[in-house]
Order: structure tokens, then sequence, then C-alpha cells
């Protein structure tokens, strides 16, 4: 694949990758602004650490991982700072349905989160997550059964 | 299902975050490519004056052994200027081990740890371990950038005692880069500090094919890690020389734990038997129900 750099694969990564990537961010981070710092960050690195992906779906996994390791390092340093990460920049409001869901799948621990996004937004298979995080294929079946189970005690109720 | 996809898909961004992404990475990479370009410029000097000096020696050079570049050359090369003065330093470890297997000849080069040595990704809390691998061609074939697939081999750390699956390339974070010089390749891996795990055996593995598993690796029952009798593909297994002084038990024993991934079998099985897949139709559309076949608390690695 071309290496990651030239005006014409920057154009096109940042406009493949960006919303899914956001997004994915957002399983671990409560606030938009953190999250466009992660995917920013997960792009930086690719730019610096030139990767040569053997097809798209390595890239996308590449980037998927990348984004997931950033938004940890984010959250990690917010949390030692002791600032609640909701509150860093997102204004006191009432809660809403989506909001609920969104600060209980943050609730799960991280093993969890980025398994049950990538099946229930994006979509993807079990097998197609196991390429996409590097795990094998049992593990991710047990961490989407484990992650929806605790999902559902978070929120006490059946939302999925 | 629905209601998950609401709640994501909800979220609002930043209007121009694309544009201004990409103006950041455009910039970023003028940046870069500048300073490759003084680099370079700053390098043939040296070469010049170098050259001058190593006539006396050439007729050595050219019996000794293959000479790879130096675990400092590579990080220079990689526009790191932090890391190649760690790799002079006194924390560096040389190792220059080599394993010929298939159609090549593994070189580990040589690794050192520390924080904040990367100065295009800066970690200040964290140290991670940087280390160098050099493969060549035994028939003499020159390796090169646009040929050779560098993302067909796994570069890892593995930690005798731990499975495989916990303590590896993927969840200590790693990232590996290449590039080809003079006929060879080097690899440069940075991960998670391993020092951690110096009081066990600490290996770095070098292999075709992807994430650890049994196909790949077996593990002993006093937690020695070799690879399968049967795997056929490129491989070398090298013993890193860390100082057990630098051992964090502790450290090492929640990071296992956070992977959640210490489990292990030799034992090879269909994976899609590992749990149970129920489908329900309901209003919303199709519900997924994925009931682990395992026992209550028990999650495979691999």
């Amino acid at each position: 694949m071309v290496p990651f750099g030239t005006d014409e694969t920057i154009s096109r990564i940042v406009s493949a990758y960006s919303d899914m990537l956001l997004r994915l961010a957002c399983v671990r981070l409560g606030s938009a602004a953190d999250a466009e710092d992660a995917v920013q960050e997960a792009f930086l690195r690719l730019l610096t650490a030139r990767p040569i992906f053997r097809d798209p779906e390595h890239e996308k996994a590449w980037l998927i991982r990348t984004t997931l390791q950033r938004a940890s390092d984010i959250r990690r340093k917010a949390e030692q700072r002791n600032i609640p990460l909701e509150d860093v920049t997102e204004p006191a409001a009432p809660e809403s349905p989506g909001e609920e869901l969104r600060s209980a799948v943050r609730a799960l621990p991280e093993i969890y989160g980025a398994v049950i996004h990538l099946h229930y937004y994006e979509g993807y298979s079990i097998k197609e997550i196991a390429k996409l995080l590097g795990l094998p294929a049992a593990t991710v079946g047990t961490r989407l059964a484990r992650g929806r189970e605790r999902l559902r005690q978070i929120l006490r109720e059946d939302v999925i | 299902m629905n209601d998950y996809r609401k709640a994501f898909g909800e979220l609002s961004f930043s209007a121009d975050f694309q544009e201004r992404t990409v103006d950041l990475l455009r910039n970023r990479a003028r940046e870069l490519e500048k300073e490759r370009t003084d680099m370079t410029i700053c390098k043939t000097k040296k070469i010049a004056l170098l050259a001058a000096a190593c006539i006396a020696l050439l007729a050595v050079s050219v019996s000794a052994a293959y000479a790879w570049l130096t675990p400092a050359q590579v990080a220079e090369e990689h526009n790191q200027p932090l890391l190649a003065e760690a790799f002079q330093g006194p924390d560096a470890i040389e190792i220059n081990e080599t394993v010929e297997s298939g159609d090549f000849s593994i070189t580990l080069l040589g690794l050192v740890s520390g924080r904040n040595l990367d100065v295009l990704n800066q970690d200040l809390e964290k140290d991670h371990t940087y280390s160098v691998l050099a493969l060549r061609r035994l028939d003499g074939e020159p390796l090169e950038n646009e040929t050779f697939d560098f993302s067909g081999y796994v570069m890892t750390p593995l930690v005798a005692g731990c499975s495989p699956a916990a303590v590896n390339n993927w969840t200590l974070g790693a990232f590996a880069q290449g590039f080809a010089k003079d006929g060879a390749y080097y690899y440069l891996l940075d991960t998670q500090s391993i020092e951690m795990f110096a009081d066990r055996t600490v290996y770095m593995a070098f292999y075709e094919g992807f994430v650890p598993n049994n196909d790949t690796f077996t593990v002993a029952e006093d937690g020695t890690i070799a690879f399968a009798d049967d795997f056929s593909g490129v491989h070398a297994l090298f013993t890193l020389p860390l100082d057990p002084a630098k051992a964090d038990r502790a450290a090492a024993d929640a990071f296992v734990e956070s992977t959640g991934m210490n489990g292990w079998s030799n034992e090879r099985s269909d994976p899609e038997g590992d749990w149970d897949i129920e489908h329900h139709e309901t209003e919303d559309g199709e519900e997924i129900f994925l009931r682990s076949a395992l026992k209550s608390g028990e999650e495979t690695g691999g």
C-alpha cells in the first residue's frame, strides 16, 4: 500500500476513518473534544510510525487499536488528575437516554467496551472483531457476552 | 441494538474536524520530510569524512561477518536522536545473536529501555522498551522496501510463565517500524517496558504469522515457551539478558491480570465451538445472544 504522508493519502484516510474512530473513542471518553484529540493523535502516530500495511483491513485494524490506546491514555491521565472526564468539557444537563447508555458503556471495563461497540454499532462479526483487535475469536465471543451482561446490570434493563 | 446505534449515532463532533486534521497532518508530514532531508545531508557529510578514515580497514571488512547497522544507527534512520543516544548508553543491551530459519538469517541486535526516548511520540508516564532486529536472505538476494512484506512477520516479547496471549505485542501496545537498507531489513519495535518481567525468562520471538496462538507456540508445565513442533513458518526465539534487579513482580502480575488473557491451552480446538450463539427475532430486528460455552470464570487465552 502507498505509505501514509502524501496529501492524497492523508485526505483519504481522514475522510474514510474519522467518523468511525471518533465514535469508537467515545466508548472510553466522555467528551467529543477528548475523542477528537485521541483520533488526531492516532493519525499523527500513523504519520510518524510509518507502518506498512498489507491491505486496507490491516490499516483499519491498526487505526482502531491505536485510537483505543490513545483514548485510554487520555482517560488515565484525567483520572490521575482526579478530573471526572464528563466534567472536563461537558456542561451539566439532564441525562438523555442516549447519554445514559453511553455512560454505561464507558463504565464497562475497557476490555468489553470496544468489542460491544464494534459489534453493535459498526456491525462487525465476532471473527471480524477478532481480526481487528488481534484477539482470538473465542475471546471476543466471551467478551461480547460478558460485556453485554455487565451493561445490562449497569442499566438494570435491556437496552440492546 | 437500535438504542445503541441511536446513542452513538447522535454524538456530534466539530464540523471542521476533518479539515483541521488534514491540515495538521499535512503540516506535520512536511516537517518530518524536512527533518529527514536535513538528516540525510548531515549523514552524507559524516560518511564522506569517515570514508577516508576507513580505507585502511577495508581489506579486513571484506572478509568480516555481515555488517549490520547498529541499533543506534537504526534509531537515527527513524529520526530518533534520543533513542540513538540511549542505544549507545549504559542501559543498552547488546545481543547480536543470529538464528537461521527458512530463507532468512535473523539477528537480534539489541534493546534499550527508558522513558521519553521517542521524540516523535512522547510518553512521559511510562517506560518503553525498544528492540532492534535485522533480517537478510540467506541466498543473498537483497530485501527491499517495495517488495518485502514487513507486516507478514511478527516481532514480539514473550514471558515464561505468562500466557503468550497475555504478554505480547498487542497487549504491550507495540509499534513496529521497518525499513530496508543495503539489502537487509531492520525492525524497530517499541513496546511498553518489559523490564518488569526481568526476574523470569523473557523472550523476543520473530515469526511469520499474526497473533500468538497455540498453532505457533506451546507452553510447557514449567512455563517455558517454545515454537510448536509443527510450526513451519520462519521463526526465531531469543532469550533476553535483562537485569533481574529491574523486575517488578507486582506490576507484572497487575499487567497480566489487566489483560484478562492469561489462559492458555496447548490443545487446539475449533474456536467456533467455544461459545453458544442464539438468534432471536424481535420487533427491532434480530438479536444475537452469546453464551460462553466455557465454565464460569474461565476465559480462554487462545
